[in-house]
Parts: structure tokens; sequence; C-alpha cells
């Protein structure tokens, strides 16, 4: 485990913590990573839970629920959730590699192709890696069920920025 | 020479004092240091502890700091900021106090708060220690020792829909206090639970629930703003279960209605809509979806006085807990008035009291929110003549909390700081029940008159609140604009068969209601007439009907016809009604006779002869004199007789439409009711009559 963000998640001995999850299959482990709610319903929504092990394993870049504000407004993101789920099918597979991939092995590969055909290159080393010029990881090497999550900050893809600061929502 | 018991007693009296210097004892600083902060002491509430202090003059802020700490009182993990502590957080600023939160209740902290003078950090108060409270119930007593998903994974997890109905079915079963009762189901069929909770039994029925006056928190709209739904969960058990005098006194005097989640399917799927992707905080008047609808209703049946309604807001420099009463110009000035009161009189001086912060909503660079939407269940309540307000929980930490990074420190501040209010707001109704409810009793009686403009759209006006204010900006103006006021209000609408009964084709394909079920939900009066149906607007919901039927309206129904009095000033000799008559500011020297089929609507009018109706479609009797004897017997649709002063007796029989409505009416002779299908209600209004009150209305 390496990143500033998973000194902030469960830990030691409490609900969730990273020993805890091991075993568990993905969607299973991403209920109990408290900044990933989105991510998590995304996954659900999708119908895309069985993805997440596959036979070969797979590497799941999860974006944070901030990642997620800051890339689509609140509007936005329920239509992807209820209506658009081939849009978000999409966007969940550019953040999906085959293969479980730890950190190190991320980084020393330079670029991954992501399961929606998007290369991806990575770069830096050391406790966090940088994707596509644009994500960091914060929490990485969650290794779960044939899976490895890495928490990144920042929404992988090309669809358009619609969220971010500035835009409260109404009660 | 000492006895024994003498030893004895002074034993006791200094392990007393040893043990009063082992607790929470004012910090002793030694030797004082300048502008350290002196007398800080801490008090543990539930999920929170305030921590309050002298003030050092001249500080800016005051930073808390927080540290982990063993039985002992030595350090088991690093010290971290956790607050800061600012002048416009609380009324008076002579006494501040922060409620500091986040923590994972029952373990035991250190704390110490020192003042800044702008960027310079002044010395260290004296810590002081205290194990913080656990969650509540006792572990070993069956019902108390029930929990959420969300306290047994540390907040890791919020409860979901499947443990929450486990929950609910337990705290139902080994609770006498509770019955648990499905309003309603979500568009996917989820059951739309909701608490019904009182002392030493609920009442049985919901017309009997009314009669206690009770209040309802609805606590999860957004299915993406869960926080405060997880505070209605726990002090759902600690209604349920504690024995302490103070929820024994204030069950045996209401009853309490919790609506935990009334968008499960948006829980479900963490979304703000529901399944459809329909806002429900932007339908509670046109109740399109199943979910809003089913609340409605339960308003209509369950007829709650004061409510809450709990969400949760994206702006970081707000304050803890943003209040919002209802705004829309069409509720009562009563209702905004006492919900004022409870938010600025009750929630701001409690506020500063326990250490939370709430503020206007909006607060600090709030943007243009908190509007007149009668969409927004904030102010269709107050439409619906409801003390109420809207409870905001700060999503992110923000700079005064500078912990939250930690999801779980975040969620555990917001929940606990909903379950303070939610709390407040029980005490509140508990000492304010007869301002409230006579804050209704103005609404209804002003409604059913009648008399003013019709706003559509347009709010009343939130001043900021006096230095040292608790918020630094009041929410927007939001006065009505051109187009959005009708000064001559009509008498009442009229609706075809097309609009009242057709097809619609708003909500979710094979959930739609029609007009007709809609507003039957909201418990509005409609007569049906030769060539359609009529809603007069002489009844207590008369500030939402316009936004519902007017064509000027921003988000309404049906564009229905305008129907305007027909006789208005003097007029002598009979009155015969036999079709839609509609009086206003009237004088009528004579006797006013309703035939078979004949509807009468009376505001603000006077009529010198006795009132005769006999298989009436309607009768509408609002704000009005009359002399003489007044009989309505035999009407097919509604009776509303309220605010009516009469001289003679009062007859009202034999009815057979919904409960004829006998409130706040000043009868000089006898009120006698018998024979009406449905018992004849007044709302919680008594009549003030001098001769004898008989039959269906001998206790109103």
């Amino acid at each position: 485990m390496s990143g500033p963000l998973c000194d902030l998640l469960p830990s030691g001995s409490d609900p969730g913590n990273p020993a805890a999850l091991a075993g568990q299959p993905a969607e299973a482990a991403l209920q109990w990573l408290p900044v990933l709610t989105t991510f998590e319903a995304a996954v659900r929504a999708s119908g895309m839970s069985a993805d997440l092990h596959d036979g070969s394993g797979v590497t799941i870049l999860a974006p944070t629920d901030d990642a997620f504000a800051a890339k689509f407004s609140e509007d936005d993101l329920d239509h992807l959730l209820v209506a658009d789920k081939d849009k978000l099918r999409g966007l969940l597979r550019e953040h999906l590699v085959a293969g479980s991939l730890s950190l190190a092995d991320l980084v020393a590969a330079g670029t991954v192709t992501t399961l929606a055909g998007t290369t991806v290159t990575v770069t830096g080393g050391g406790a966090t890696a940088r994707l596509a010029d644009q994500a960091d990881t914060v929490c990485a090497d969650y290794q779960v069920a044939g899976a490895r999550i890495h928490i990144i900050n920042h929404v992988l893809g090309s669809l358009p920025t619609t969220g971010g600061e500035g835009g409260h929502r109404a009660h | 020479m000492r006895d024994r018991r003498t030893t004895a007693i002074l034993s006791a009296l200094l392990a007393a004092s040893l043990a009063a210097f082992a607790g929470p004892v004012p910090a002793q600083a030694d030797p004082t240091e300048p502008n350290q902060v002196q007398g800080l002491t801490v008090a543990q509430g539930d999920g929170y502890a305030t921590l309050a202090w002298t003030p050092v003059d001249g500080a800016t802020d005051y930073q808390i700091e927080r540290t982990p700490v063993a039985a002992d009182d030595t350090a088991t993990g690093p010290a971290v900021i956790t607050g800061v502590w600012r002048p416009n957080r609380q009324i008076n600023n002579s006494s501040p106090t922060f409620a500091d939160a986040g923590f994972n209740p029952g373990a035991r902290f250190q704390w110490r708060v020192r003042a800044r003078f702008g960027t310079t950090a002044e010395a260290y108060s004296a810590p002081v220690a205290g194990t913080t409270r656990a969650p509540w119930g006792d572990p070993a007593v069956p019902g108390e020792n029930l929990r959420t998903q969300w306290e047994t994974t540390l907040a890791a997890q919020y409860t979901s829909d499947v443990n929450e109905y486990a929950y609910t079915a337990a705290v139902d079963e080994l609770s006498d206090r509770v019955r648990v009762t499905e309003i309603g189901r979500t568009a996917l069929g989820r059951p739309i639970n909701m608490f019904v909770i009182g002392y030493p039994t609920p009442p049985a029925t919901p017309a009997a629930v009314a009669a206690t006056s009770p209040l309802m928190v609805n606590c999860n709209v957004h299915g993406n703003e869960p926080g405060d739904r997880e505070a209605c969960l726990i002090m759902a058990r600690q209604l349920a279960f504690s024995n302490d005098p103070r929820t024994l006194d204030l069950l045996s005097h209401t009853t309490v209605l919790i609506v935990p989640t009334i968008n499960g399917d948006g829980r479900a799927a963490n979304t703000r809509g529901n399944s459809t992707g329909q806002d429900l905080n932007r339908d509670y008047s046109l109740i399109r979806q199943p979910e809003t609808f089913a609340l409605v209703r339960m308003l209509r049946d369950y007829r709650p006085v004061a409510g809450y309604d709990g969400h949760e807001f994206g702006n970081s420099s707000a304050g803890d807990l943003p209040m919002l009463p209802p705004r829309h110009q069409n509720v009562a000035q009563s209702i905004f008035d006492e919900s004022q009161h409870m938010i600025e009189g009750h929630m701001y001086s409690q506020g500063a009291k326990d250490g939370w912060w709430p503020c206007p909503y909006g607060c600090n660079g709030g943007g243009n929110v908190g509007l007149s939407e009668e969409t927004i269940l904030r102010n269709t309540l107050g439409l619906k003549n409801v003390v109420n307000s809207l409870l905001e929980l700060r999503s992110s930490g923000g700079t005064t909390r500078p912990d939250e990074g930690n999801t779980a420190n975040n969620r555990r501040r917001k929940t606990f700081s909903a379950l303070w209010t939610f709390q407040q707001f029980l005490d509140y109704h508990r000492a304010n029940l007869k301002e409230i409810t006579s804050a209704r009793a103005d609404a209804i009686t002003f409604q059913v008159s009648n008399t003013g403009r019709i706003v559509f759209r347009g709010s009343r006006p939130i001043p900021a609140y006096p230095s040292p204010h608790p918020g630094e900006a009041p929410p927007p103006l939001d006065a009505p604009r051109d187009g959005q006021v009708l000064d001559q209000a009509p008498c009442a609408y009229k609706l075809t068969e097309e609009q009242y009964n057709g097809e619609r084709t708003d909500g979710p394909a094979g959930q739609r209601t029609t007009v007709a079920q809609r507003l039957a939900a909201h418990g509005h009066k409609v007569v049906k007439v030769a060539d359609g149906y009529v809603v007069p607007l002489a009844q207590p919901e008369r500030g939402l009907i316009p936004l519902l039927l007017d064509g000027q309206a921003v988000e309404k129904l049906v564009d229905a016809e305008r129907v305007y009095p027909t006789v208005t000033g003097e007029r002598s000799g009979q009155l015969v009604v036999s079709g839609v008559t509609c009086l206003r500011d009237a004088t009528v020297t004579g006797p006013v006779r309703v035939r078979a089929g004949g509807t009468l609507i009376a505001t603000g009018s006077s009529i010198t002869g006795p009132v005769d109706a006999g298989g009436a479609a309607g009768v509408f009797l609002t704000d009005t004199a009359v002399e003489g004897p007044v009989r309505v017997a035999q009407s097919s649709g509604p009776v509303v007789i309220v605010d009516a002063t009469v001289t003679g007796p009062v007859d009202v029989s034999g009815n057979r439409g919904d409960a004829p409505l006998v409130a706040a009416n000043t009868v000089t002779g006898p009120l006698s009711c018998g024979g009406n299908t449905q018992a004849p209600d007044n709302l919680g209004l008594s009549n003030s009559v001098e001769g004898p009150k008989s039959g269906q209305c001998a206790s109103l």
C-alpha cells in the first residue's frame, strides 16, 4: 500500500482494512473504500462487476469521489448512472487494464492499454505514479481476489468536464 | 475522637474530590502565559464533545487540538488540529464553544485550545481529557444493542437498504413505542417506511396521531446525501429504547414521525434523483413520482405540525448546519415567522451553547440558492401550514474542520451534527407547541379567507442576523418578478374532465397518476359540477392551489380556468344558488338558499338571513358572518366551514363527501352534526360555541 491517502482510509484492525479485503472480489472490496462511493455505484449501475474478476486478473484505476465531483456535474453524473449505461461502461473501461498489475508493474511498463483501447502513459515511481499526465495514484496496491485496486485522483477518458467548483446545487 | 461513621464520610469526601480531579475539570494553567486560553472545559454529547473556554481579548480565532490518549492520559497518537473557531460561528462571542466531532465515539482524548492573533499562534491552554460518549445503547440490553451498518463498520459503509429494513424491523419488534408503517413504495418497488413513535405506544390510526400535533423528520431525499439518514436511524433507536426522563416526556406529549429513506432507489444507486433521474426535491407540489406522492399523502393523513428536511451541502465555506424556513410568499406569515423563530430563536442559541454552527442557507458565498420553488419540500410544507426548516450538513470539513480528509471523520461529523439538530428539533417542538399550533391556526384561517395577492414565485426576505452573526450572508432576496404576481385572486379554478381525470405523461410509465389523484393526495377539496371540477381557494392550502392550477404558474399541473367572484358588494333579497356562486366581500341582506347540485363559496362576506344548503355539490363558508341558522345537509361534495361567525344554530348533517371541515368558528347557538359519512374534523382548530356541541361535532 502506498500513497498519501492510505493513512486516511480504514487501517489496522478497522473494518475495511487492506488485509481484510485481500480475499474479496473487487466489487465487494470497493464497498469498503469510503472515497470510492461513486466508482462503486458506477460499477453496480453498469453491470460490470464480473469484469472486475476476469480469470486473467484486472487492474482497477478507481477515481475518488472528489475526482468524480470535479469531472462531472451532479446532473451529468446522475444521467450516467441512471440513463446512459453504454457511456458509463465506456467510461469504466477507461479505468480497467487487463492483468493484475502492481504499482511497480505499471511504472515498469511505462504505458498500459485500458480495456477501452486507450493508451495510458505511466510515469513517476516510489509511492505514487502519474497516469496519462493527469491522474496520480493516491493510494495504490490494494490486492483483492484477482485484481489490484489503485485509487487515483482524476477521472480518465475523454468525456467533457462539466463539474468543479462554484456550482453549489441547491437543496 | 472520631467514630467510624465520620471517618467513612471523610473518606468518601476525599474519594469524591479525587474523582473530581480525575474528571474533566476546568484546566488550570500554571504558570499563565500571555494570551493563553483559560478555563477550558469539555462536555460530551452524542458523537461530539463541546469545548468551552474563556475568550482572550483581541484573538481573531482559536485552534482546537485533539490527541488520542490512554486511560492514564498518555498520548497514543499524534496531536491534530481538528477545529478552528471563528467569531462568525456563534451569536454570542463572550462564551466561545466548539463541537469537536468526527472521532470514533467511545474513544478517549485530550484537548487543548489556543488563540491566534492573525497568523500568530499563542500558547496552548492546559489540556482537558475525557472519554467520549459511546454509541447510544447498552450492548447488553436487547433493542438498545441494535446498531446500524454505518455504526458497526465505523462509518466505512453507509447503511444499505437491506440493513435498514432489518434494523427498522428489529426496532419495531422490540419497542412498544414504535410502529413502522409503509407509506408507499419507490418507483422500483422499495418500501418507504416511517417510524411512528409515541409513549407508551403510538396512537393507533393516522387521525389519532394527527390529534397529537406530531412532528416529522424527512431524512434522505437525495440519494447521494446520506448523512442525515444515519442520524435518523440512530435517533429512532434512542427514542424507542431510552428511558431517560426527557425522552419519556417528549414521547408522552406528541408523536414523532421519521421517514428514513423516501428515495431508497437513489440511495442504493448513490444518485441525487430517483431511478428515473427526477430530483424528488423538485416534485413535492407536482407529485409526479411515487415517492413524493407517498410523502404528501402521508402529510395529509398524519398532519405533522412541524418538520425538518435533511440534506448535505457542497459549499465548503458554509457553517456546519445551514438552515432555511419556507420562504415562498404564499406561505402564511405566521408559519414563516415561527419557522424563523425555530431557527434563529432556538437553533442559533442552542448551537452557541453546544458548539455547532447553524447559519442561514447559503451562509458564506452561497450563491443563488434557497429560493421559492414550491416543488421543494421546505416550501411545500410551509404551504401546508407546517412550521419547518431545511437542514444542510456541510459536505466537506472546510477550513474550520481541517481533519476531515479522513472520510470516516467527515461522515461522523455530519451525521452527529444532524442528530444534534433533530434532537433539538424535538425539544423545540416540546417547549413551543403552543406557539407552533397557534401559528398553524393563524395560517389556516388566513388561507381559507382567500385574501391577498397570489405570488407564483418569489420569497420573503431573510434579513442578515445581527452581528456577531452565525453566517456572513443570507440567501438572495428573491423578490417576485414581473408576471409572477396575481393581485386579484380568483375564487376558484375550474378543470375540465380531461384536465382532471385525463391520462398524464409525467411520472414513470405504469405508475402515472391523474390530477384527480394528486389533488386528493394533497387533501385539496374539489367540487364536482355539471361540466367539470371546481377547486375553491377558500381552503387550508390556498397558497399552493394556484401554483398547481393557474396558467401563469411556473411549474403547474394544468392551465385551469380562473373562476372569479359572482357576488360582491351589497345585495338585497333572497339569494338562490343553483350553479357555482362565489361571494367575496359581499353583504347579502336576506337568506341564502343552495339548491341541490349548487355550490356556494363565500369569503369575507356577511349574510343576514339563514344559510340553507340541502344536497349541495359543495359549501365553502369562510371568514364570513351569518345571522340566522346555518344548515348544510346531504351535500354530495366538500363542506368547509372555517372562521365563520354564526348567530344562531349550525347543523352539519348527512353529508356524503370527505370529512366536513368545521373549524375555528364562533357560533352563538348550538353546533350539531350527525349522519355525515365521515365525521367532521377541525384540524385541531377548536370552535367557540355558545350552545351545546353535539353528535359528530361534540369534541370539535
